[in-house]
Order: C-alpha cells, then sequence, then structure tokens
C-alpha cells in the first residue's frame, strides 16, 4: 500500500488501511469478528472525529466516480460502522456476542452490489 | 418533547380479551404437534417468500426451497408481466428443473431428457412427445397460488387456497403494507441464521419487550427510559389471525455520541428521500403465521421464520431500502443499520436455544404469559385453532370414508 492510498486530509487514517479497508459487508463484518479490542479501540478512536469530514468529503460525488483512494476511504467508513458498534454499544459484552454473530450469515447487501 | 408519552401506560388491558390460562408446552417442541401445524397452517396459508424488487424485471426469476414442504418453488415474471409460481418439478419423471438461485430466462428446460417448458408453465415441446400416451396440454408445471402484497411475494402452497391473499390480510393490514417503503422498494440487505428452536420459540422472542432490558441492556438503551423501563409498545392491535404493536417514542433516548452521528446521517438520508412521516413509521405488522415487518423507515426490517422441524428453524432477515446506494451517507446509513439489527437479533439466540432447551424434556407441561406478552398468546391461539380445526376436519373426512 503506497503512503498515500487515502485522499488529503485523511493521512491519519493510513495506518488502518491494510486492517480496514475492506470490499463487502460480510468480509467486514467478519474482520470486526477477527479482530482484537485494542485493534477496534485504536481504529475507532482515530476515525473519531473524522467520520463526518469523510463523509461529507465522499459526498461531493457519486458512489459510481469514486477514485480508488476514495473507494477505500469509503470502506473504512463502512468497517467503522461496524467497529463502532463494537466499541460504543458493545463493549465488554463484543467478545461474547461474536460467537453468536457468526450464526447470522450476511447474504445480500446493497453495497456489494456495485 | 412528545407530551402524550409522559405518564406513558403500557396496553396490558388490550390482551385481557384472551384471558391468563397457562399454556401447553408440547406445542412447541412435540414432533406431532408441529406434522399438524405444518398440515394446518404452512401447508395453506399464505406465505411470504420474497419481495417482487427480486424479479423486477420480466424474464427474470427465483428459486426457493421450503424445507418444511420438501418443496422447491419457482416464483417467475413472465415476458408477458405476469408474475407466476410454480413447483421445480419437470412433469415428466419429477427431475428439479432450475439449480440456481435467481436468474433470467424465457423457458425452463430440464437436464435430464429436454423438457421445454415456458415462462407460463406450459409445456412447449419435448424430444419424442409423440411415444407418450398424454396430451402435451396436460403437461404443465404444477402451479403454485403466488400474490404481491406491499411490494411482498406470498405464495400459497394449497393447491386450491380457501382465502384470497387479500382476504386473508383483511383490509386495515393489507393497506397498512401498501403505505411502507417496502410497497417501492428496490433493494434490501439480508442475513440469514438456523437455530435449534421451534418456529414459534423463535418468533415469539421478537414478540415481547419483556426481555429488553435483560437481554439488550446496550443496544436496546435507547428504548428504554424511567417511565417505560422495559421499553413496552404503546398499542396492540388484533386483526383475525395478525397483529401489529406500535413502538413507543422514547422522549429522551440515551445515544451514544458515534450512535447519534450515525442516526443523524440516517435521518437526512430518509428526510431527502421523503421517506420520513409515514403513517405507520412505528407500527409492527405480525402477519401469521410468522412474519413480522417493522414500518420504521430507518430499521425496516422484515422478519420471517421458517418451520425446519419441531424444534429447528431459520430466520431470513430483510432490511429493505427504496433505491440503490447512491452517495456515501447513504451507503453508510445502510451498513450501520444492518450490523445494528444484526447485533440485536444476535443477542437473542442464546436465550431462544436455551429456552427450547429447557422445554424440550417436557418437564415443564404448562408456560405462562404474562399481559404484556399478550401477542404470544394470540399467536398460540391461533395456531392451536388451525390446528383443531384441522383435526376436526380431517375425522370429518375419515367418517365419511
Amino acid at each position: 500500500m503506497s503512503s498515500h492510498s487515502l485522499p488529503a486530509g485523511f493521512e491519519a487514517l493510513e495506518p488502518f488501511v491494510a486492517r480496514w479497508a475492506i470490499a463487502g459487508s460480510a468480509n467486514r463484518a467478519q474482520a470486526r469478528s477477527d479482530s482484537t479490542a485494542e485493534e477496534r479501540q485504536a481504529f475507532f478512536d482515530a476515525a473519531r472525529d473524522l467520520l463526518t469530514p469523510a463523509i461529507s468529503y465522499l459526498d461531493q460525488k457519486p458512489l459510481a466516480d469514486f477514485t480508488d483512494s476514495e473507494k477505500r476511504l469509503m470502506d473504512l467508513m463502512l468497517s467503522y460502522a461496524h467497529v463502532a458498534l463494537a466499541v460504543e454499544i458493545q463493549g465488554e459484552a463484543e467478545p461474547k456476542h461474536a460467537r453468536f454473530r457468526q450464526r447470522m450469515i450476511i447474504t445480500r447487501s446493497p453495497a456489494d452490489v456495485s | 418533547m412528545n407530551i402524550e408519552t409522559l405518564g406513558f401506560k403500557p396496553p396490558e388491558d388490550l390482551t385481557a380479551w384472551m384471558g391468563n390460562d397457562p399454556i401447553p408446552t408440547a406445542p412447541y417442541y412435540d414432533p406431532e404437534y408441529y406434522e399438524l401445524e405444518r398440515k394446518a397452517i404452512f401447508m395453506r396459508s399464505w406465505l411470504v417468500i420474497g419481495h417482487k424488487c427480486e424479479i423486477a424485471e420480466p424474464g427474470s426469476f427465483i428459486r426457493r426451497e421450503l424445507e418444511f414442504a420438501r418443496a422447491s418453488i419457482l416464483i417467475v415474471h413472465g415476458k408477458d408481466g405476469v408474475i407466476r409460481a410454480f413447483h421445480n418439478v419437470c412433469t415428466h419423471r419429477g427431475t428439479q428443473l432450475v439449480d440456481e438461485d435467481c436468474g433470467q430466462a424465457s423457458s425452463f428446460l430440464c437436464p435430464y431428457h429436454r423438457w421445454n417448458f415456458g415462462y407460463d408453465g406450459q409445456l412447449r415441446a419435448a424430444p419424442e412427445l409423440d411415444r407418450f400416451s398424454v396430451r402435451k396440454e396436460e403437461l404443465g408445471l404444477i402451479k403454485v397460488a403466488v400474490d404481491v402484497c406491499g411490494g411482498l411475494l406470498f405464495i400459497n402452497l394449497d393447491p386450491s387456497p380457501q382465502q384470497t391473499l387479500q382476504e386473508f390480510l383483511g383490509t386495515f393490514i393489507a393497506e397498512g403494507l401498501e403505505q411502507l417503503p417496502v410497497a417501492r422498494a428496490t433493494t434490501f440487505s439480508e442475513y440469514v441464521y438456523e437455530i435449534d428452536a421451534n418456529w414459534k420459540m423463535t418468533y415469539d422472542n421478537f414478540q415481547e419487550n419483556y426481555h429488553l432490558r435483560f437481554i439488550h441492556p446496550s443496544s436496546g438503551l435507547a428504548t428504554f427510559s424511567p417511565e417505560n423501563p422495559y421499553g413496552y409498545p404503546d398499542n396492540y392491535g388484533f386483526y383475525g389471525p395478525h397483529r401489529t404493536q406500535t413502538i413507543w417514542s422514547n422522549p429522551t433516548p440515551t445515544i451514544k455520541p458515534v450512535q447519534g452521528e450515525m442516526f443523524q446521517k440516517t435521518f437526512e438520508v430518509l428526510m431527502k428521500d421523503g421517506l420520513l412521516g409515514g403513517k405507520h413509521e412505528r407500527d409492527y405488522f405480525a402477519i401469521f403465521p410468522s412474519f413480522f415487518i417493522l414500518g420504521a423507515p430507518s430499521t425496516h426490517f422484515s422478519h420471517m421464520v421458517y418451520p425446519l422441524s419441531a424444534t429447528k428453524s431459520r430466520g431470513v432477515i430483510r432490511l429493505y431500502w427504496v433505491g440503490e446506494d447512491d452517495s456515501a451517507a447513504k451507503r453508510l446509513a445502510r451498513e450501520y443499520g444492518m450490523a445494528t439489527a444484526r447485533d440485536i437479533h444476535t443477542e437473542d439466540v442464546d436465550v431462544i436455544t436455551r429456552g427450547q432447551k429447557g422445554l424440550n424434556s417436557g418437564a415443564l407441561k404448562v408456560m405462562h404469559f404474562q399481559a404484556l406478552e399478550g401477542l404470544c398468546r394470540h399467536l398460540y391461539l391461533n395456531v392451536n385453532a388451525m390446528v383443531e380445526a384441522y383435526k376436526a376436519e380431517q375425522q370429518q373426512a375419515g367418517a365419511k370414508a
């Protein structure tokens, strides 16, 4: 991964690209379940103040016109949706529920269509 | 703040008409009872099997496997615009015609001896047909009754359904469904689970809020407040075998920071798409036997529970969306919405399974539903009435024979 894999202004998220810029809703959900609490917390903290700026930036053009770096930023933010639930809502209950969550198999998501 | 919710009183009086008798447990684990339910209910009720957006284009089809019926069903949007359903069975010697989950087809060709059926189910051609002593017109695919309401595809496996779909749903439910976003949905998120629990055990979990505070202490936080600590609904409605509940609107929800940002983005997206403010956005429609949909446009999810055996079932959960993803905010809102619903459903899996394990020995003869578990009671009473009617019907038929 190059050091400029994300759009300008989002350099702080570069360390998280390899772990969290993932295509596919089911793959993102799986990454959440496979990660450690420390990995989730680090990503949660780093992107906490960049979520809204990232979406505002990406909302300037249609999804279909995204460059590779914009797609990466989008995928990062979509992973953030899963990670935020783990950190902010589930907290200490996350490992207990991860086991049962495996049973809920994601079979379709509009994010996977295009 | 919504003034009406101050001094909240749950709708417990609305279930009193059903009485408070203990409920026998055998219907929740006994294979013989399940077999009666299968025949009395699932083989002759209208059942949700999909959505019309799955076969939006004329010439498209979907295949659905229904284990409880040992059946494979094709739902076909014909080139003539008509939606039809058939058993996925060649009328020659029974070979399954299609093994793709979905696709485009102007005809269906049996892989075995190349019998060819049109989208209307008629046998078009078969090699050496003149060697058979049966007329081509008699060899069309076996039809299954199919109809649409609120965009949802319903089928009925009874060769001669006793009611039309509209009669079955009744005016209130049918009109309600038509007013929900699902009626205009063009796509959906879906997740599926199999669980070692009777279909009613699975379904009932989602019909009562008594468990919310204990099983969903974090994910349900926004639902709770001092005046309504269990997040009980505002209202119940009963419409034949179907039922509704109206979600209580919490005036002082506890929202986490990122959750709040996600809600805000969801709200903006829905606002832009004109999906807010629907008449039924706090209503939950439970359609007999085992389907429900929540009217809320932000978490517009449906849940269909298919029985697999007396003690096993499959849940199919869908979040229906109007329009394809066309912006980052919309895509994010949908991803967060699905992941949120999936988390909540995940939290239920363990207790549902434990409930079933506890019943299976038969040691517990009866169970108890409180007034605010009245929707569970309503399901049981309707199921049992249909099972009893079926038994009486069989006895009568036996007496005549």
